[in-house]
């Protein structure tokens, strides 16, 4: 043993040795390391699901974003057609009071025009009756009295309204 | 003209260099000199090497950790991948609760071993040191090598003779005693490794299956067969000491002895190979140390009957 160098001085110096180096590395250089190295992959495991949860955050907000501009597309639609419908409705309503009041105002019209037309006839005939009984009573010369030619003549013109009105 | 001209300078230097730059022949000794006394404590040329890998890996590591950022900077960066690899390797080979478990234990010895092979390879280490003087301490050493000359790969002759002479006339050659030997180049080192080792291997071992079951896999009195296979576990527990001890100081050892003697035949350039080689069998020597620890670490504490194929490697 001697001759190979083994003595039990230097194998126990070297073991102190060996067990120094194991304490000094393991404070120095395992654990800190270590330490880091799990720090650091916990903190990609992380950083990586918070991207995941980032993704499926914006896949939602998309979705939503395009369920939203749907709805407001169908709400616009109907809303448009409801004033299509209102813009109708009120057209025919508009359209149908025109047509009703022309109505009115046309048979207003009519019977104004009735009116006129009674009256007129109606002084027609007095002016005609009068000149009839001036002439009539010109040409035959008081052979009869006025009163009884008046009836004369009023019958007659009774007679042509008949035929006339007929 | 420029390339042949530096061909015929590397040649001039390659064939010339031993002539006109001689290296000194390399002393080969087996045990660490002695370099000092503290307190009556032997200090040996690789214990303080050992402390220089202590300390270039503390500082190396507590600068990289100083204040440890989430955004790492260059030599954090470094540390970290160094952790993370030797962490990743552990967690592979023994799951991730007992990689975990073994991490410091197998990093440690991946790192010294390592660091202290390369350091070993810095100039200085093996040339700077005090010349020997001291006749008593020759003498006794020269007493070392006569004994056991052949386990000493040596000129034990040269020395004995040199010795000698200084003994007798002081004027012979000085030897150099070098303050810094490759940690790994004694076998008080490899084996205090070896040691830990398998005695981390019992400690996991118990803890992981309790001191009855972890006892029942040496022995094991149910069959003449099993009470057999008993006692080879025993014997490979012992072996597995020497082999670990023996295989990383064997490999560096003669790693420091080639580097010697290369240098000594043909000073310039043609070490250099030889460096790179031993740069590779430094790191070798200690990813197999952490390997075989880690897969008997883990052999150990998953139960009886599965211990084959573990001792591969063992070539290196």
């Amino acid at each position: 043993m001697e001759a190979l160098g083994i003595n039990g001085t230097g194998l126990l110096a070297q073991l102190i040795n060996f067990a120094l180096l194991l304490i000094i590395l393991r404070a120095v250089a395992y654990k800190p390391i270590m330490n880091m190295l799990d720090q650091r992959a916990a903190r990609i495991k992380e950083s990586m699901d918070n991207a995941e949860r980032v993704k499926e955050q914006l896949a939602k907000a998309q979705e939503d974003y395009a369920a939203m501009v749907e709805q407001a597309r169908k709400d616009s639609q109907s809303i448009i057609s409801q004033a299509n419908q209102i813009g109708e409705r009120i057209r025919q309503e508009s359209q149908e009071a025109a047509h009703r009041e022309a109505g009115e105002f046309l048979a207003k019209a009519h019977a104004q025009i009735e009116r006129d037309k009674r009256q007129a006839v109606a002084e027609l005939r007095k002016e005609v009756g009068d000149l009839a009984i001036l002439a009539a009573s010109k040409i035959v010369a008081r052979s009869l009295d006025g009163e009884s030619h008046r009836r004369l003549i009023e019958e007659t013109l009774n007679e042509s309204d008949k035929l006339s009105s007929n | 003209m420029k390339k042949i001209g530096t061909v015929i300078l590397l040649l001039a230097l390659f064939i010339g260099g031993a002539i006109f730059f001689p290296v000194n022949k390399p002393h080969v000794q087996l045990p660490a000199e002695k370099i000092g006394d503290v307190a009556g404590f032997p200090i040996t040329n690789t214990m303080t090497a050992a402390w220089a890998t202590i300390i270039v890996l503390s500082l190396l590591f507590l600068f990289a950790t100083r204040n440890m950022r989430m955004i790492p900077g260059r030599l954090q960066a470094f540390a970290e991948m160094i952790v993370e690899t030797l962490l990743g390797l552990c967690e592979s080979v023994a799951g991730k609760e007992k990689g975990r478990a073994f991490f410091s234990l197998v990093a440690t010895f991946f790192l010294f071993i390592m660091i202290s092979n390369w350091m070993g390879l810095l100039p200085g280490y093996g040339t700077i040191g005090v010349k020997e003087n001291e006749p008593a301490h020759v003498e006794q050493q020269v007493e070392q090598s006569k004994e056991h000359s052949a386990a000493v790969v040596t000129n034990a002759v040269e020395r004995k003779d040199g010795a000698a002479a200084t003994a007798e006339s002081s004027k012979g050659e000085e030897l150099l005693l070098p303050l810094f030997r490759s940690a790994n180049t004694d076998l008080n080192t490899t084996l205090a490794l070896a040691l830990v080792s398998v005695l981390a291997t019992q400690f996991f071992g118990v803890k992981a299956l309790g001191a009855g079951s972890y006892a029942g896999k040496f022995l094991n009195f149910k069959s003449p067969i099993d009470f057999f296979v008993g006692l080879l576990e025993i014997i490979s527990e012992v072996a597995k000491i020497i082999s670990f001890s023996f295989r990383l100081f064997g490999n560096i050892f003669a790693g420091e002895v080639l580097l010697g003697v290369m240098a000594f035949l043909i000073p310039w350039v043609a070490s250099l190979p030889f460096m790179g080689l031993e740069l590779f069998v430094g790191a070798i020597q200690a990813f197999v140390f952490m390997m075989l620890t880690l897969v008997f670490l883990t052999l150990a504490t998953i139960g009886h009957g599965a211990e084959h194929g573990a001792e591969h490697g063992k070539a290196h």
